[in-house]
């Protein structure tokens, strides 16, 4: 399935959020959006959710209109929300038990645990209740949870933030792993150095405007160089960035 | 210190820019004045009506014509009771008593028309008056201007930064809490606005000032509670919610149960039902009406010995009034008896309700506010004893007339034709036997006497909330 | 089918919920204690009445037996009349902590004796009961907005809101579901044991299934309006004090306003000026002449009208009449006494549309039969016995029958209003 953004305008309570952006993420890519604080990140995948719904432009998944049946949209969508906050009193399998039975699918024991190993949850800890985990045990489960959704669409808003360098490793090789499943990703970060090394594409984007696109080629990353500069000069001066090949 | 006034001040601006805080407060204090005008107006046409019943009531008495006094003895007299001063501020048992009495020979009649009974019945909240507004609406005002005081601030997380400033949490809580006090001495000027209209009806200003301290203690126990749970719940929703929950559970929840509780455990019995256990007891005392009865034996055989002749016809007074007084005398004992007895278990009742305020001092307000502005179960009292006096002296006051100023002879054959029935009476200057009347409430030093064991809970609750509140205010974290 | 799915877990989601289960079991217990205490007061009630009609008898043979005429036998026998509580009565004690619900009458004029209220411990009527009807009509509203108000912004605060709308396809049927549900356990909670309560009480199906219906109704509105506000993307103090306000407006403001207005509205006659007409009139007669009251008394009795009265001397027949014209004389007063707190009292119900607790109450109320009209049917019925006994010695006096002890076995007994 291919996510499109189509010169997507997206205003909130009055103030422009997107000035019209666009870019395609294919089936099995893995694209990374790219911005500072307030650039439009987290707007851009609650556009394809459709709780914001565009004042002109399209957010198509696989050429349809999100908001013509945002209930069909959502169907395809796993979302993994910025700060991962599920439900403090239940355990990480009742959690993950339930947010998938809301979506309308289910999961044995059995497939949870799959899940909870591939995101290195300690075992001990999965049947304690959730108030009592850490910031990055919990974004395990919520990753747990969008895996399990098994889903054609990922929609990560900053997945790595609250883990340990370690955990975002094997989270960015998970993504690779899901993405070279056949999975369309779009994920959301202001870490730099991992969207270079997960995506296959980065866009940059600075106040609602996407001011630079970077595709990686013959499977080589994309140069965390390249991308650091032209973030930092699109945090200097708002003008456009012009596309900068890698070398 | 400085660093209070500091923190007072700052809690005094967030309030000025919180909409929900300004809107509640003028919202309180509009359904404030909107229910003391009406509750003063309401008493005002209500003893002005009946001020003018009980005067034409006593005229028409005094205007009866010459008759056989023991007529005017079941001819009777009312008595309308004009309300306290302050009952336009709390209007108490008031609405729910009668508020007029008839009283004639041989009986005692309940207090009747009780303005409930007749009125559009919408539930017990709609008897709306000033003094139910502070009881139950300004405890919410103070949660909703104390809820976010501490747990706000934490939430936001500017707890640590202010406690790295070298801020104690006893400081904070002590700024915080300056700010609220400020905020209710404010709210008590509208109670001592409203009720300074009792001045003119009579009542002292210390007792306008009493009232008014014991809504200060009442309050200030609200923003204790408030304080505390604002310091020891984490979140702003828990604390509001916490407090929410407590409110209706103290004001709403438990004053009821506490009635349904005291209703089934002592009963005091009903009128008629000790009437009839006094009825029997009645019997033996003999029948006023009947000379002959042989209850009265004794009396003839006395009255006859101490003037010295034979038979009651020699009697210089008339036997039938003597018997009549002898008879009522003992008659009211005992009616007296089983009234007492009646407002001892209802006094009783009343007390074991008082003393749930131990735990909902939405009772112990309660029961404070109404002793003192004189609409308490103890002043309903009063006036049914008064009344007792009232009806009594001029039934005795007839009964000496039918003794003294009607012959015997006369009396017994009032009967006969019409030539005696007009001569078997006395004249219309006999009729003024009543005692003017007025109901007042008790002294101020007996009516805070009364609200004394009510103030002693508020205290114990307020003192027990500061010590947890200073307790836990020593072992803020952010 | 995917609603029964969602139905068990969201089910089994709530039984987690510990401030959800906390909450049923303050809803159940109190439901439950409110019943208990209403059962009991309802025995307490009926003991009472069954009390007094043994000790009523007691009396009225023991002044029978002293009677040696028909006047002084109708002059010193009280009769016991009671308005027995209903078998609905202990959900709703309403009214009757405040009307009376018994009387002891005689046969003298009734204006001057059906006023008298035995009614117990004021403070009780003051403070009220803590009842099946306040308890539902008032407090229940309270704890379905503390279980409602922050549905969804609780769901936000915790970051959790778009997780969760994303995860379902129609989001708000997800809302739905849980507001029905919390509304649901909490109407199961208060109905169980007023079912139960029922079962002992012996209640008639017919009432029990009204009442059922018309709390499913109150709880159908409130959740509904909690559902509506709770879907503001205001702070949830906001949410929170708005329901409360409504809560305030329809549980307080409204009533009192309305209460103030129909009182206004509709005047009553003083009760006072009832008994002090009456009392004129009595006694007055004694010093009018006999034909006076007679010809006022045949008006209603031509059945006697060819009655001669003996001249000047104490006649019952004359006596019992003039009680009667006493009573003729107050009829419009009290006529208008009672038409006044019955058109009061149909102008509260319209204005309780606007006022659901009360409503709700009244509704309760009137099930139980401890409302106004109720009182006023209890009034009635004791006016209507008051003429049967009147009914039972008129005979007696004017057809100058000879006094006979037995024949008072006869006399009239007080049948319940229906």
């Amino acid at each position: 399935m291919k996510l499109q953004a189509n010169s997507l305008y997206i205003e909130r309570s009055g103030k422009q959020v997107l000035q019209g952006i666009s870019f395609s993420v294919d089936q099995g890519q893995v694209y990374a959006l790219l911005g500072g604080n307030g650039a439009g990140k987290s707007t851009t995948l609650l556009s394809f959710l459709g709780f914001l719904l565009p004042a002109s432009g399209q957010a198509l998944i696989d050429a349809k209109e999100v908001g013509a049946d945002i209930g069909a949209a959502r169907k395809n969508i796993a979302y993994l929300p910025e700060s991962a906050s599920l439900y403090e009193h239940l355990n990480a399998h009742e959690n993950i038990e339930y947010f998938l039975q809301l979506a309308g699918s289910a999961a044995t024991q059995a497939h949870i645990d799959g899940a909870l190993d591939q995101v290195a949850l300690a075992p001990d800890a999965r049947l304690r209740k959730l108030r009592d985990y850490s910031k990055g045990m919990r974004q395990k489960v919520a990753i747990a949870l969008a895996i399990l959704r098994d889903t054609d669409i990922l929609l990560l808003d900053e997945p790595t933030s609250g883990l340990d360098p370690n955990a975002i490793d094997e989270f960015h090789q998970l993504v690779r792993q899901l993405a070279d499943k056949g999975k369309t990703i779009l994920m959301v970060t202001h870490d730099v150095y991992g969207a270079c090394q997960v995506a296959d594409k980065i866009g940059l984007l600075h106040s609602g405007c996407l001011v630079g696109e970077f595709s990686a080629e013959d499977g080589n990353s994309i140069d965390t160089e390249v991308v650091h500069k032209a973030f930092s000069a699109s945090a200097k001066s708002p003008s456009k960035i012009s596309q900068t090949e890698p070398a | 210190m400085k660093q209070i006034l500091l923190i007072a001040a700052g809690e005094w601006r967030y309030w000025l820019r919180s909409r929900l805080a300004l809107g509640s407060a003028f919202i309180f204090l509009l359904l404030f004045f909107v229910t003391s005008v009406l509750s003063s107006w309401h008493i005002e046409a209500q003893s002005h009506s009946r001020e003018h019943h009980q005067s034409e009531a006593e005229d028409t008495f005094l205007a009866q014509p010459d008759r056989h006094p023991h007529r005017m003895v079941h001819y009777g007299h009312y008595l309308f009771r004009t309300a306290a001063p302050l009952a336009s501020f709390d209007p108490g048992l008031d609405m729910v008593t009668g508020q007029s009495i008839f009283l004639e020979g041989h009986r005692q009649n309940t207090v009747m028309f009780a303005e409930s009974a007749a009125s559009a019945d919408f539930g017990g909240l709609s008897w709306l008056s000033p003094a139910l507004i502070y009881q139950l609406f300004a405890p919410l005002i103070i949660i909703l201007l104390a809820y976010g005081s501490i747990a706000r601030e934490r939430e936001a997380a500017v707890l640590a930064p202010l406690m790295a400033l070298g801020v104690s949490g006893h400081q904070l809580i002590a700024g915080k809490a300056l700010a609220l006090l400020s905020f209710i001495l404010l709210m008590l000027v509208p109670l001592l606005i409203s009720s300074s209209l009792a001045l003119n009806r009579g009542e002292s200003l210390n007792a306008l000032l009493l009232l008014a301290g014991f809504y200060f203690i009442y309050l200030s126990l609200w923003l204790a509670l408030s304080l505390l749970a604002s310091t020891v719940f984490k979140k702003r929703a828990s604390v509001l919610l916490t407090l929410f929950g407590l409110w209706f559970g103290l004001n709403l929840v438990l004053p009821s149960l506490a009635v349904n509780a005291i209703g089934s455990e002592s009963t005091a019995a009903g009128k008629i039902e000790s009437d009839l256990i006094m009825m029997a007891d009645l019997r033996k005392l003999g029948n006023g009406h009947n000379a002959s009865d042989p209850a009265f034996t004794k009396l003839k055989a006395d009255l006859l010995a101490e003037h010295g002749v034979d038979n009651i016809e020699e009697l210089p007074v008339n036997f039938r009034g003597i018997v009549a007084m002898y008879s009522e005398k003992k008659l009211t004992k005992v009616l007296n008896d089983y009234a007492n007895k009646r407002m001892m278990a209802e006094l009783q009742q009343e007390q074991a309700l008082v003393r749930f305020g131990w735990l909902s001092p939405a009772l112990a307000i309660a029961a404070a506010s109404r002793a003192i502005a004189g609409t308490d179960l103890i002043h309903y009292h009063l006036f049914q004893t008064q009344a007792e006096a009232v009806r009594f002296n001029f039934v005795q006051g007839l009964n000496r007339a039918h003794a003294e100023a009607l012959s015997y002879q006369a009396d017994i054959n009032r009967n006969k034709d019409e030539d005696s029935w007009k001569k078997a009476r006395v004249d219309a200057s006999n009729w003024q036997v009543l005692d003017e009347y007025e109901f007042q409430t008790a002294a101020l030093s007996e009516r805070y006497s009364n609200a004394a064991q009510a103030m002693r809970m508020l205290l114990a609750w307020l003192i027990l909330a500061i010590a947890i509140l200073f307790w836990r205010g020593g072992s803020i974290k952010p | 089918m995917s609603i029964v799915n969602a139905l068990l877990r969201e089910t089994k989601f709530i039984s987690k919920d510990r401030s959800v289960c906390f909450w049923m079991a303050i809803v159940i217990s109190l439901s439950a204690l409110s019943l208990g205490f209403g059962l009991a007061e309802v025995n307490r009630q009926q003991a009472t009445i069954d009390k007094l009609l043994i000790v009523d008898q007691e009396d009225r043979a023991a002044q029978i037996e002293k009677q040696k005429g028909w006047g002084g036998a109708a002059y010193y026998s009280f009769h016991l009349s009671y308005d027995a509580p209903s078998d609905f009565a202990f959900a709703a004690i309403g009214l009757r902590d405040v009307q009376a619900w018994k009387h002891r009458i005689r046969m003298l004029a009734l204006e001057g004796q059906i006023y008298e209220r035995d009614v117990g411990n004021p403070s009780i009527a003051l403070v009220g009961r803590f009842d099946f009807a306040f308890f539902c009509a008032f407090i229940v509203p309270l704890i379905l907005i503390i279980l409602l108000y922050d549905l969804r912004s609780s769901e936000r605060n915790a970051g959790r809101f778009n997780l969760l709308e994303a995860s379902t396809g129609q989001a708000n049927n997800l809302w739905l579901l849980r507001a029905s549900l919390r509304a649901g356990a909490l109407y199961l909670c208060l109905i169980v044991p007023l079912i139960a309560a029922a079962i002992i009480a012996g209640t008639s199906t017919g009432t029990l299934i009204l009442a059922c219906l018309f709390v499913l109704a109150y709880i159908l509105f409130w959740t509904a309006l909690c559902f509506v506000v709770s879907a503001w993307q205001k702070p949830d103090a906001v949410l929170l004090m708005t329901l409360l306000g409504i809560w305030i407006s329809t549980a307080v403001i409204i009533p009192a306003g309305a209460r103030l207005a129909i009182d206004k509205a509709v005047t009553l006659p003083a009760g006072s000026d009832i008994l002090m007409l009456q009392r004129e009139a009595v006694n007055d007669a004694w010093d009018l002449p006999r034909e006076a009251t007679m010809n006022a008394f045949f008006e209603r009795h031509p059945e006697w009208a060819d009655y001669q009265a003996v001249e000047q001397s104490f006649e019952w027949q004359w006596y019992y009449a003039f009680q009667q014209v006493g009573d003729q004389k107050a009829e419009a007063l009290s006529k208008a006494y009672r038409d006044g707190r019955l058109k009061r009292d149909k102008l509260a119900s319209w204005a309780a549309l606007l006022a659901p607790p009360a409503l709700l109450e009244r509704a309760l109320q009137n099930l139980a039969n401890t409302d106004i009209k109720a009182s006023i049917r209890y009034e009635d019925s004791v006016r209507d016995y008051h003429a049967e006994l009147r009914a039972f010695y008129y005979p007696k006096f004017f057809e100058n029958q000879a006094f006979d002890k037995a024949s008072l076995e006869g006399l009239p007994e007080y049948k319940a209003a229906k």
